[in-house]
């Protein structure tokens, strides 16, 4: 007899009874249950011994301890249970129409752009690649910025990929594979290019690259509206656009510019991250609003999108782009750190999002 | 306040090539548009085709064969088609609401 069995009456928990257990989980961002989502995986019962993997959709999901302790303790809660173990993985999902062009191997590709140049849009772009590659994701950084690049000073690299073949090969640093505009030219050199030479470059960094298999392709666009914005929305489906401003009026007026370009062209709008909207005086700690309070919460508030977060103008921010070590794996119990990892969070669950809503498109 | 795009009536939920020269849209309202080759060539909004400081039509009718194929129809990003016709033609890019005001049928030609 079962002498290990709460009960005493033999009767070990059927699998039954535990997914319907678990489907009271629900995930807050796709508002279904887990079961039905078909996150659980692997579902073993030992006596009184359940072991199921949670596959949730990113490696950054912000919910997921949440998730988890809910799970565990239903799960526990049934008749016959001793003991709950699970693990917990991810599976980022593919976006619709990525799979039949050349990035066929990348499952969501993601813009970060701003109206004007100087909100620290490569810091955050830089930063939350670095946080989804820290969070096990497999991720790329395609930086656009072919008017002046400084993804490559922000990464330590400053020198061009090699190629086989026709095919670049992309640089590795901070866990991510790089890709520069930038570097193809040479360092000194000016950039004059017109419309159409921007095109094609941008086109050779998308589709001329061994990107491999990622989760992950972020793209640090060029400030502003123009032509490297314009290639990018109509030679990929992109899951979506990050918008980064300050919570200066002026920054985030020109914003709403990218930000109409992007609804023109049906690129989903993930949400707004807030740049510079502090600063923390190393002496007193006291917290100065250099810029302004509130713009971005307000903006996103009336455009109906999420607001990712405020990340404040601190020093060791600049001095981790400087040295090439973002602060998110260099600092990464910072407060600055701590902030830019929960927005990454935050952009990683509206991707996931959007991959889930999103309907496939084809022509029959 | 950008107005969003992308309302039910212009986000396509089925693209099908019917015959060479016809094409079958399927919007998420429910409503479903057909497209003739010769006719949409006619409407081709690229620079070429539609004069960009003037908007005058730059090919008229008599230039389109009514044979007119489709060779080619490929998904633009997520916002437009882009056909490539059997006059060699292929730089015009159709919005997906473009396509929807091009919609011939008689319910949509009472609303003007």
């Amino acid at each position: 007899m079962a002498f290990w069995n709460k009960d005493g009456n033999g009767a070990a928990v059927t699998e039954e009874q535990v997914l319907d257990a678990l489907k009271k989980v629900q995930d807050p961002d796709l508002r279904k249950d887990i079961v039905s989502l078909q996150f659980i995986r692997n579902l073993k019962i030992d006596k009184g011994t359940v072991s199921f993997d949670l596959n949730l959709t990113t490696p950054a999901c912000p919910v997921k301890d949440q998730m988890r302790d809910e799970a565990v303790a239903l799960v526990r809660a049934l008749p016959g249970v001793q003991n709950v173990e699970i693990k917990m993985t991810s599976e980022v999902r593919q976006a619709p129409q990525l799979d039949k062009s050349a990035l066929k191997g990348v499952r969501n590709i993601v813009a970060v752009g701003s109206g004007k140049g100087g909100v620290g849009k490569s810091t955050i772009a830089v930063n939350i690649a670095a946080s989804l590659a820290a969070a096990g994701a497999r991720v790329g950084l395609l930086d656009g910025d072919i008017y002046g690049p400084t993804t490559p000073i922000m990464l330590g690299l400053d020198l061009p990929p090699k190629s086989v073949g026709n095919r670049m090969i992309p640089q590795e640093a901070a866990g991510l594979k790089f890709i520069s505009m930038g570097l193809l030219v040479k360092s000194e050199q000016p950039l004059i290019w017109r419309g159409p030479m921007a095109h094609k470059a941008l086109q050779q960094c998308l589709f001329d690259v061994d990107w491999g298999e990622l989760d992950y392709l972020v793209v640090d666009l060029p400030p502003g509206t123009g032509d490297v914005h314009l290639t990018l929305a109509q030679a990929v489906p992109l899951t979506g656009a990050v918008i980064v401003s300050t919570p200066q009026d002026v920054g985030l007026r020109i914003s709403m510019k990218t930000l109409r370009m992007f609804q023109q062209t049906r690129v989903p709008i993930l949400g707004i991250v807030e740049n510079m909207s502090y600063y923390i005086c190393p002496h007193c700690n006291s917290r100065d609003h250099i810029f302004g309070q509130g713009g971005g919460s307000r903006a996103a508030e009336q455009l109906g999108i999420p607001f990712f977060g405020e990340v404040p103008l601190d020093l060791a921010i600049r001095t981790q782009s400087d040295i090439g070590m973002p602060i998110v794996l260099a600092q990464p119990a910072s407060p600055s750190a701590r902030v830019l990892r929960e927005i990454t969070e935050k952009v990683a669950a509206q991707i996931s999002i959007r991959s889930y809503e999103t309907p496939v498109l084809e022509v029959e | 306040m950008p107005r969003p795009t992308g309302g039910q009536g212009t986000t396509p939920t089925k693209i099908k090539k019917i015959s060479p020269g016809e094409l079958m849209i399927l919007w998420a309202d429910g409503h479903e548009t057909h497209h003739l080759a010769p006719v949409l060539r006619g409407m081709c909004p690229c620079a070429s085709c539609k004069d960009e400081m003037t908007g005058m039509r730059m090919i008229l009718p008599i230039h389109i064969p009514d044979n007119l194929e489709f060779r080619k129809i490929e998904i633009v990003g997520q916002y437009a088609l882009q056909f490539e016709w059997s006059d060699g033609h292929r730089t015009g890019i159709y919005s997906f609401e473009y396509l929807r005001e091009l919609c011939a049928c008689r319910e949509c030609k009472h609303q003007d």
